[in-house]
Formats: structure tokens, C-alpha cells, sequence
């Protein structure tokens, strides 16, 4: 097929791919400068204490050691990534708040020095009642972990579209089911860290980060510096889904240590410290309840939700809202009622997980809707067929669908999971079932209030033509943004993808850009690089006119060659003309920036879930289930999206078999795991487990054509939207195959067996 | 997580060794794959003066038949070593199933036999296939040595009846009158995962009729146990779907599971039941696999 396209839509193999295989890659927790020091972070034992004092002299007298801090030694202000919650304080000065929570930080000559002195730092504790069932945080006699937010509640919600009573009123048949999720972490393969050094008053950071913009904006905020001297910037990151987006606590401390010891710091977290710090997936009880007529139309629907948040905030404001934002998306309905509490619990704090806040209502309704299908006597596809969105059309939370292609994509995911056939046929203990999803390609207003542009882009054509550089605030944190990028700058110029080099993710060297989360990368810093890759272009073609003796308007250029559009023999060379560019004009260099449309309604909480273009998916699973043990077999799955445009194809198969391989983990064996005092049991990834490659089933990852009028070339995202249908697909094929319905996370094989020993009991 | 401060000694042969765990006792651990013993020491559960490694004892290594005898087993074979043995393959391929189907190949390329026997954890997986084999363990220390029935080695978690100036230097799996052997483990994922539960068989058969059976049990009691019960009840009998039920029904009640994070006490013991029924209708039917 020629779509008339010369680089993207191309398997480009990955810009880094060479690096990374062979070793040379060089992550943050591998670069090594002179008079390094390495730092860590002491941590509370308790969930919940007041501190007493703290005697940090024994570890200060151990030779090695180059400094030892507390609060009195950082600045006391508060932060956190929403900034409509700053409760966080860089070490803990009053209480602890969680097991983990941050007292002191140590910097020495090595690690063995660290962790030796770590354990010389006396803190006297008053221990606390804990508050560890959210269930429990807001009643009246639980005790407040912040005096500043009563009851326990971080964040509350109501939101009421159209009248949902008067739906329910009206419905042929209403159903409630209360569905609950777990406490699933990121699990990153690489572990966060952070070296920070000082130049006189400028600092730099190394971050295994998913965005060194904020990582810069809050830094200069807590130190009282201009962004201009915070250089925050990454080499290569190991993933982040979510968990690296907002500060980690070793950056502040690294700059503290560094700037009192005036030397470079290295802090990093170990495994049992990443769960620690957490900011994975919130636990949410789920209730819905549906109001439908008489074929099946959804009429109105009741979500009514409460999330443990944990002890902080985090990016959690947002998570609350995404929860029931969302919903709107897949299925057309015009009644909406959405509640939501976010509460305190001294657990360690939740956030931004790939999918952010929506997989687990996503399993809910999913769930919900296979009940209402069962209750109705209709095929489950049936059922979503007839409420599935279609393009053009506006949620009643006013979110703008523009391209959507749900329709095809469930008959798709029909067609190739054959499962007409298999839905009637499978043999005992073998099932099949469907999940929808859909996602943000981007969040339409950036987590903090300002007016900067969400993204945009440099590129510099070296001198004689012979190579171009895109500079890019955006994050490649293992995604492959910048490959795809890349191709995009290569397209839009007419030059080459091999030809392409980067600097990314750089608050010096790069652009602004808001960084890696939303999934937004391809949409908006795409759209940043194709204005940036055509101001090029147009440059070149300016200077090329009058020596081809034609109007401007009559070339093009592709493949790094400039023609004639009407008599392509007419041409020059792209390095030719750029270096006549270089010797007449000085340095050729094309410039992009983007900023979304304004998006969505004027109700509290409006802008959440608001984006230029939404991603949708069809996704069937078969499983087996062993009806003694309840052990779960994922044996295939089929997946359909709709994503736009597609850049690079391998690269977006690939982000669909691995937010499959998430979501898959969380449907059936990922939890955090708390005892009675509120320490993690499987901080570990033994005991939390994540899949293994012997669990993955084959996986069909196929695609429905569709463009997105809102976007460059008409793309959409991928990376979080394929985690949104797995768990609610493979609980319908658990139900499918077991005959009990699982309502809560993960659906694991003891959960399975009890449920089908009572079901023989009753 | 660090590793606490230690003298460590590599002695070149198992006289030296032997040396250096009567003078050190209990003060010392033996270290031969590492993958439990660095773990509790990065984890603060051990903080021994000296770790003394058996890394240079080659003779501790590899896989042999004597004739009139049996298999002996090197302790430092690892467990990918007994997973792939050709000669293991041919006599107990139930003994290469079972190591390969434990931890992750990670861990079994450097983990041992010995060493899994040793550390003496209820969820280990080589010693109930061991055991239902009825495997002896030789201990070496510098006085002499002894072999004792893996039966009778183990005393409860971490606990075994090998002194601490003793060695565990080889594993013998005696020639034997068994038909069938197996194990099967159930675990949380598809590797990498302990086992919640377990159980291992060996039986005697002629024709229909069962003439012996040994069943051990995983993470079933504080020490990998024999269902003895399960196992007078099908001796001598001929054996039915039905009565291979009561065999499970009864390993699930002589069975004392403990409720942990992997499973409840309730689920374990209904997975023994299970687990025993399918291991002895597979030993039965396929023999040693």
C-alpha cells in the first residue's frame, strides 16, 4: 500500500535499539562522576507516629560519612504534583504519616558506608493509632492524618449529567453489582534514582524520570531557584507507567546533599524502597449501577466510588476524577451520576498508573455489562454493539469523540477470535469474553495551571545537509518515542528517518515538553515536530525556487530530494540545498510548538479526562480454569484498536503486548499486600508477581483504519489505553469459563475455588 | 540492602572444608549457590562471622550411576544440572521434572541440590521427590561420615539433623522396585513462584494392584511430610478412581498447612487433597515422569 508516506507508517527499527542490546546504554544509576557520593533515605518503620526527636550524631562520627540531614536541614514548604493538594514535605516533620514515609538522608563515600550510618540515626517515635481500611477513614471517631483535610477526605466528587433517576425511572430492567480493586504497583525494571550536582547556584539532575519538566518546575519551586537553573534531564529510562512522573524525594534530598557537601550525589531506591514509595494504582470499591431498556440501550448509569489513596495526594486528585470521567467514553448514554471519595489511610500513597485511575472501573463495568447481558439473554458483543459510541458525538461530561472506530473494532475482535463459535462451544471449563476500553490521547490541560504550550520542538540540519537533530522535551522511557518522533520529523521534512538524530528530554538542551504520561506523546509532541519538520521544509524549498526556476508552491521534497511537483526529473538534492542555506542564511533550523484546542464543559472537575482524540479497543480473552484449584490459564488473546494513524507499527504492537501482559498481571495475581501495622508483605517481585513469559498466552494484536481530524497525520495513542479492557476481559472469560462471577481484584485461583465450592454448597 | 561484614574462605578441597566447619560451628554458613543464604544476609535474617564456600570443591559436583547401587548425586549439582541430566532422564525423569519446574531458570542455574535440601524450607521442591525415592544424604565431617534417610533429615524450618560441622556432600537414590515416580507443585504463576502447595509419589506397581507407595507433601507441615495415612490406604489394594480420592482426602486431612500470603490453611489443604489424587492416578499410568 502507498499511502504516499516515506517515513512513518515504516517498522523503523528503534533509534536506541543498538545501545540498549548491546549494553552501551548507560541508565541514571550507571553514570559515575568525580567525588561521587552516594545517598539514601531513612524511612519510618511505623504507618502512623509522632516523631520524638531525632539523633543523627552516631552516624555523623562514621568515617566515610560526608553528611547527614533532616528537615531542619531542607526547606519545609510543602509540594506534591497536584498542586490543588500540597501535602508532602521533603522529610517528615511532625509525624510519619506511612511505613516508608521519609526522616533523614544520608551521603557518604559508598553504599556500605550509607547503609551502615542509616542504621546509626536514632529517632524516638510516639506510634499512633493507624488508619488502614479506607472503608473505616472517614468515620467519625478515625483519627486525621492531616489537620487540614477533616475526615480523611482528600478529594470528593459529585457529578450529575442529565437525571439519572428519572432513567432508572424509565428502565426496562436496573442492575447494581459492587465490584472492588487492589493495590497494584508499576514495577518498573528499572529502579528510580537521582544524581544531583551543583555549579555555583545551578543544579543539575540526573532522573530516571518521565518528565523533566515537572521534575524542574518543583525542584526550582522548593529550593527558591529560577527554572533557568534547575537542569533536569534523563539518558535512558528502564519504564515508568505512571510511577515516575512526579518527584520522588531523591531528587530533593540528592540536591540537598549535594549542595552541603559539594559534591555530586547518587540516590537510588532499592526494590523493597520503589513499593515503598509506591504511587501505583489505587484500591477502589466500585458500585454501578445501570438502568437499560427493553433491547438493551444503556439509559442512565449510577457510579458510585471511594478510593484509598494512601497517605499523600499524589497525582490522586486526578486519579479520582479519570475514575468516573471516563466511563463516558466507550458507550453512548445520556444520564450520568458520578460520586467519588478519595481518602487518607496511612498506606503509601497511590497515583498514576498506565490507564490512570480508569482500568479498574473499566474491569467494573465490563463486568457489569456482561451481568446485564446475562440478565437480558443477549450476547455480550451484542449488547455493546448497541451502545457503543459512535464518532461525532459528545459524552455527557462533555468530552468531544471525534474519530472513533469501536464498532469495527468489536467486530473485528469477533471475527478473529472466532467467537461466534467458541462463545457456544468451548468445552468445560474453557471461556471466552470481551472488555472494551478506551483512552485520553493526551490530557487536554497540564496538571499544573499555566499557559506554556504542552509541547514543542527544535530541529537543527547539520551544515552541509548531512544529518538533522530533534531537540524534544518529550520522554522516551522505553515506549520508543524517540524513534517514532523521529520518523515524524524525517516525514515532514521530506529527509530520512536514518539520517535523524536526538536530544530528548533535557531542560537545557530540548524544548519544553510536558513529558511521558496521558499518553500524549505521539498526538502533541508529534504535533510539535510535524510544525517544526514543515518549518524545514518550507525554508528549504523558499531557497530552492528560484534556482529551479519555479514558484514555491510547485515543490515538494521527499526522501531527502526536492522536485518538481509536476516534473519530478526537475530536482536537487536535500543536502545540497541546505548547505547553500547554511553559507546564504546561517543555520537552518525549523521550529513547532502545540497547544490542544480549549477542551471540554465548565462543571467541577470538567478539564479531567478532556483530550483532542480518544483511543478505543476491543479485547477477547480466552482462558481456561481448572474447576478443582481455580488456577486460571490465559491461553489467548485477541486485541483491536483503534489508534488513528500508526507511525510504527512494531512499536505499537509492542505497547499493546505489554500493557496486555499489565493488565493481564493485575487481572490474576498482582497485590500489595499489607499486615496488620501497615508493612508491605511482598515488597518483592517473588511474592508480587508480576507474569512471567511463560504465563503470556498468544496474543493477536490487530488494528481498524480510522484518522483523527485533531491530530498530525491523524494519530492517537496507545501505550495506556490497551491496559483499560484486559481486566474486564479476562474476568468475563473467567466467568465464561467457571460459571462464578469474581468481583474482586485479582481474580486469583483461591478466590476462583471458594467461589466455586460455595456455589456447589449452595 | 547491603551484605553485613564477613570472613570469607574458599578452601580448595573437602579436608580443608571440613576443617573450617569445626572450628567455625555455627558462627559459619556454608555457601554454595548463594540464592537463599546471600538473600537472608541482605535481608538481616543472617549475620554469620564467616562464609565459608564450596565453590572449589569439584568433587561435590555431577551425577553418577554405581551399578548394584544407585544414583548418586553430587550436593553442588545445580538444579538446571539435574534438570538436563540424560542419565536422571533414562532412571527418575520425575527428579528432572521436578527441578525444572522449580524457581526460575535464573535461580536453577545457580542454585543447588544441596543446597535446596539444607536450607530446609516446607515449600521446597526437590526434597519431597527425593524422599518418595527413597533418597539417602551422606554427611562429611572431619571425624568420618554417615548417611541418613532424607526421611529422617529434617527436623522442622531451617531445622535439620545436620550438625553444624558437617557437610552435605552427596545425595544417593538407592536402585529400587518403584514403577512410577512424579510431583507436582502448584504455584501462583508459571514460574518463579514457591509452591503453595505439593505433592510427590512413588509407587510400587503390579498390574492393578498397588505393592507399595510412598507420598510426600509440600508446604503441607512444618517439614516436607509423608501421608502415611493415604499411603497404608492404598497398599495392597487395587486401585479405583474412588479410592485415589480417599488417598487425597486422606493426605488433606493428615496434612497441618499454615495460612500465609500465598494461600489459606483451607485452600492448601484442599489443593493436597487434589494434588495427591493427580500425582498418584500420573505415577500410576505414566511411571517415572
Amino acid at each position: 500500500m502507498n499511502d504516499g508516506y516515506n517515513v512513518i507508517g515504516k517498522s523503523v527499527g528503534r533509534i536506541d535499539g543498538k545501545v540498549k542490546v548491546t549494553g552501551q546504554a548507560k541508565y541514571t544509576g550507571d553514570l559515575r562522576f568525580p567525588g561521587m557520593l552516594v545517598g539514601k533515605i531513612l524511612t519510618s518503620p511505623y504507618a502512623h507516629a509522632r516523631i520524638l526527636s531525632i539523633d543523627t550524631s552516631e552516624a555523623e562520627k562514621l568515617p566515610g560519612v560526608k553528611a547527614v540531614i533532616t528537615h531542619k536541614d531542607v526547606p519545609s514548604l510543602k509540594y506534591g504534583i497536584s498542586p490543588a493538594r500540597w501535602d508532602e514535605n521533603i522529610f517528615c516533620i511532625e509525624k510519619v504519616l506511612f511505613v516508608g514515609d521519609k526522616i533523614a538522608a544520608v551521603a557518604a563515600v559508598d553504599e556500605e558506608t550509607v547503609y551502615k550510618a542509616l542504621k546509626l540515626i536514632k529517632v524516638e517515635y510516639e506510634v499512633l493509632p493507624a488508619v488502614l481500611d479506607p472503608l473505616k477513614a472517614m468515620d467519625e471517631d478515625t483519627p486525621w492524618l492531616h489537620a487540614e483535610y477533616p475526615h480523611n477526605i482528600n478529594t470528593e466528587i459529585h457529578q450529575d449529567f442529565g437525571n439519572v433517576e428519572k432513567a432508572f425511572a424509565e428502565s426496562f430492567h436496573v442492575r447494581t453489582d459492587r465490584f472492588v480493586g487492589q493495590r497494584a504497583y508499576q514495577s518498573p525494571i528499572e529502579p528510580h534514582s537521582a544524581i544531583s550536582m551543583w555549579d555555583g547556584d545551578k543544579l543539575t539532575v540526573y532522573s530516571s524520570t518521565q518528565s523533566p519538566h515537572y521534575f524542574q518546575y518543583y525542584i526550582a519551586r522548593q529550593f527558591g531557584l529560577p527554572m533557568g537553573n534547575v537542569r533536569v534531564l534523563k539518558t535512558y529510562i528502564g519504564g515508568g507507567f505512571g510511577g515516575k512522573l512526579e518527584p520522588t524525594g531523591l531528587e530533593f534530598a540528592g540536591a540537598a546533599l549535594a549542595k552541603i557537601t559539594g559534591r555530586p550525589v547518587r540516590m537510588f531506591y532499592d526494590r523493597h524502597e520503589m513499593f515503598a514509595h509506591n504511587r501505583g494504582r489505587h484500591r477502589q470499591y466500585m458500585e454501578l449501577k445501570t438502568g437499560v431498556d427493553k433491547d438493551g440501550k444503556i439509559l442512565g448509569v449510577y457510579a458510585n466510588f471511594l478510593m484509598d489513596g494512601g497517605a499523600y495526594t499524589s497525582l490522586g486528585v486526578a486519579s479520582a476524577y479519570y475514575a468516573g470521567a471516563l466511563l463516558t467514553i466507550p458507550y453512548d448514554f445520556a444520564n450520568y451520576r458520578f460520586d467519588m471519595y478519595r481518602v487518607y489511610t496511612n498506606l503509601p500513597a497511590c497515583g498514576a498508573q498506565r490507564g490512570h485511575g480508569h482500568p479498574q472501573p473499566r474491569f467494573a463495568f465490563e463486568s457489569h455489562m456482561d451481568n446485564i447481558a446475562h440478565d437480558l439473554r443477549l450476547d455480550p458483543i451484542e449488547l455493546r454493539l448497541r451502545n457503543a459510541r459512535k464518532p461525532g458525538t459528545i459524552t455527557p461530561n462533555e468530552f468531544k469523540v471525534n474519530s472513533c472506530a469501536l464498532e469495527a473494532a468489536v467486530e473485528k475482535a469477533r471475527a478473529i477470535s472466532n467467537w461466534d463459535e467458541k462463545r457456544n462451544n468451548l468445552p468445560k471449563g474453557r471461556g471466552i469474553g470481551i472488555g472494551l476500553g478506551a483512552f485520553v490521547s493526551g490530557a487536554g490541560y497540564p496538571i499544573y495551571r499555566t499557559n506554556l504550550p504542552h509541547a514543542a520542538a527544535i530541529i537543527k540540519v547539520n551544515e552541509d545537509g548531512s544529518s538533522a537533530t530533534l531537540y524534544t522535551g518529550a520522554v522516551d522511557i522505553g515506549q520508543g518515542s524517540d524513534t517514532v518522533l523521529c520518523q515524524m520529523a524525517a516525514e515532514a521534512m521530506g529527509y530520512t528517518f536514518e539520517k535523524m538524530t536526538i536530544v530528548s528530554a533535557d531542560t537545557e538542551a530540548a524544548p519544553h515538553d510536558f513529558g511521558a504520561y496521558a499518553s500524549r506523546q505521539t498526538l502533541m509532541s508529534g504535533a510539535a515536530v510535524k510544525q517544526a519538520g514543515e518549518d524545514v521544509k518550507k525554508q528549504l524549498l523558499e531557497l530552492a525556487a528560484p534556482s529551479l526556476g519555479i514558484n514555491v508552491a510547485e515543490l515538494d521534497c521527499r526522501d531527502e530530494v526536492i522536485y518538481v511537483k509536476k516534473s519530478p526529473e526537475q530536482q536537487r538534492t536535500f543536502a545540497e540545498v541546505a548547505r547553500e542555506f547554511f553559507v546564504k542564511k546561517g543555520p537552518l533550523v525549523g521550529k513547532g510548538s502545540y497547544t490542544p484546542p480549549k477542551l471540554g464543559g465548565k462543571f467541577k472537575g470538567a478539564a479531567v479526562g478532556t483530550s483532542p482524540a480518544y483511543s478505543f479497543a476491543a479485547q477477547v480473552t480466552e482462558v481456561a480454569v481448572d474447576p478443582e484449584t481455580g488456577e486460571v490459564n490465559v491461553l489467548e488473546a485477541w486485541d483491536v484498536h483503534d489508534c488513528g494513524k500508526v507511525i510504527n507499527p512494531a512499536l505499537l504492537h509492542a505497547q499493546v503486548h505489554g500493557a496486555f501482559f499489565m493488565g493481564m498481571g493485575e487481572s490474576v495475581w498482582e497485590e500489595v499486600l499489607f499486615d496488620e501495622n501497615g508493612k508491605i508483605l511482598n515488597a518483592n517481585l517473588s511474592d508480587y508477581r508480576v507474569p512471567t513469559a511463560l504465563d503470556m498466552p498468544q496474543f493477536h494484536s490487530e488494528l481498524v483504519d480510522s484518522y483523527e481530524p485533531n491530530a498530525p497525520w491523524g494519530v492517537k495513542e496507545v501505550g495506556e489505553g490497551a491496559t483499560t479492557p484486559t481486566m474486564g476481559s479476562i474476568a468475563n472469560a473467567i466467568y465464561h469459563a467457571s460459571g462464578v462471577r469474581i468481583k474482586s481484584l485479582p481474580i486469583s485461583p483461591e478466590k476462583i475455588w471458594r467461589a466455586l465450592k460455595e456455589q456447589r454448597e449452595e | 540492602m547491603y551484605l553485613p561484614d564477613f570472613d570469607y574462605y574458599a578452601p580448595p578441597d573437602l579436608v580443608e572444608a571440613c576443617q573450617l566447619v569445626r572450628e567455625f560451628g555455627n558462627s559459619a554458613k556454608i555457601l554454595a549457590g548463594g540464592t537463599d543464604l546471600l538473600h537472608k544476609m541482605k535481608h538481616t535474617e543472617l549475620a554469620p562471622e564467616a562464609v565459608i564456600s564450596l565453590k572449589k570443591l569439584s568433587e561435590l559436583k555431577g551425577i553418577r550411576y554405581l551399578p548394584g547401587q544407585g544414583v548418586i548425586i553430587g550436593a553442588l549439582t545445580t538444579q538446571n544440572e539435574l534438570a538436563d541430566s540424560p542419565l536422571l532422564h533414562r532412571k527418575y525423569r520425575s527428579v528432572c521434572e521436578a527441578a525444572h519446574n522449580m524457581a526460575n531458570n535464573q535461580i536453577r542455574h545457580i542454585g543447588t541440590v544441596g543446597g535446596n535440601i539444607v536450607n530446609a524450607v516446607p515449600s521446597a521442591d526437590l526434597p519431597p521427590i527425593l524422599m518418595v525415592l527413597g533418597a539417602k544424604v551422606k554427611l562429611v565431617n572431619i571425624d568420618g561420615e554417615r548417611t541418613v534417610p532424607l526421611d529422617e533429615f529434617f527436623l522442622g524450618v531451617h531445622q535439620t539433623i545436620r550438625r553444624d560441622d558437617e557437610i552435605l556432600t552427596e545425595i544417593e537414590i538407592p536402585d529400587q522396585k518403584t514403577t512410577g515416580s512424579t510431583s507436582i507443585r502448584f504455584g501462583l504463576r508459571k514460574s518463579g513462584a514457591l509452591a503453595v502447595a505439593g505433592a510427590a509419589v512413588a509407587v510400587e506397581m503390579d498390574g492393578e494392584t498397588c505393592r507399595s507407595a510412598r507420598i510426600v507433601l509440600a508446604a503441607a507441615a512444618p517439614v516436607p511430610m509423608r501421608a502415611r495415612a493415604a499411603e497404608r490406604l492404598i497398599t495392597g489394594q487395587q486401585i479405583t478412581p474412588d479410592l485415589l480420592e480417599q488417598a487425597g482426602a486422606a493426605a488433606a486431612r493428615e496434612s497441618n498447612p499454615r495460612d500465609s500470603i500465598r494461600g489459606s490453611a483451607e485452600y492448601r489443604r484442599d489443593l493436597i487433597r487434589i494434588l495427591t489424587r493427580r500425582a498418584l492416578h500420573k505415577a500410576i499410568t505414566e511411571g517415572h515422569v
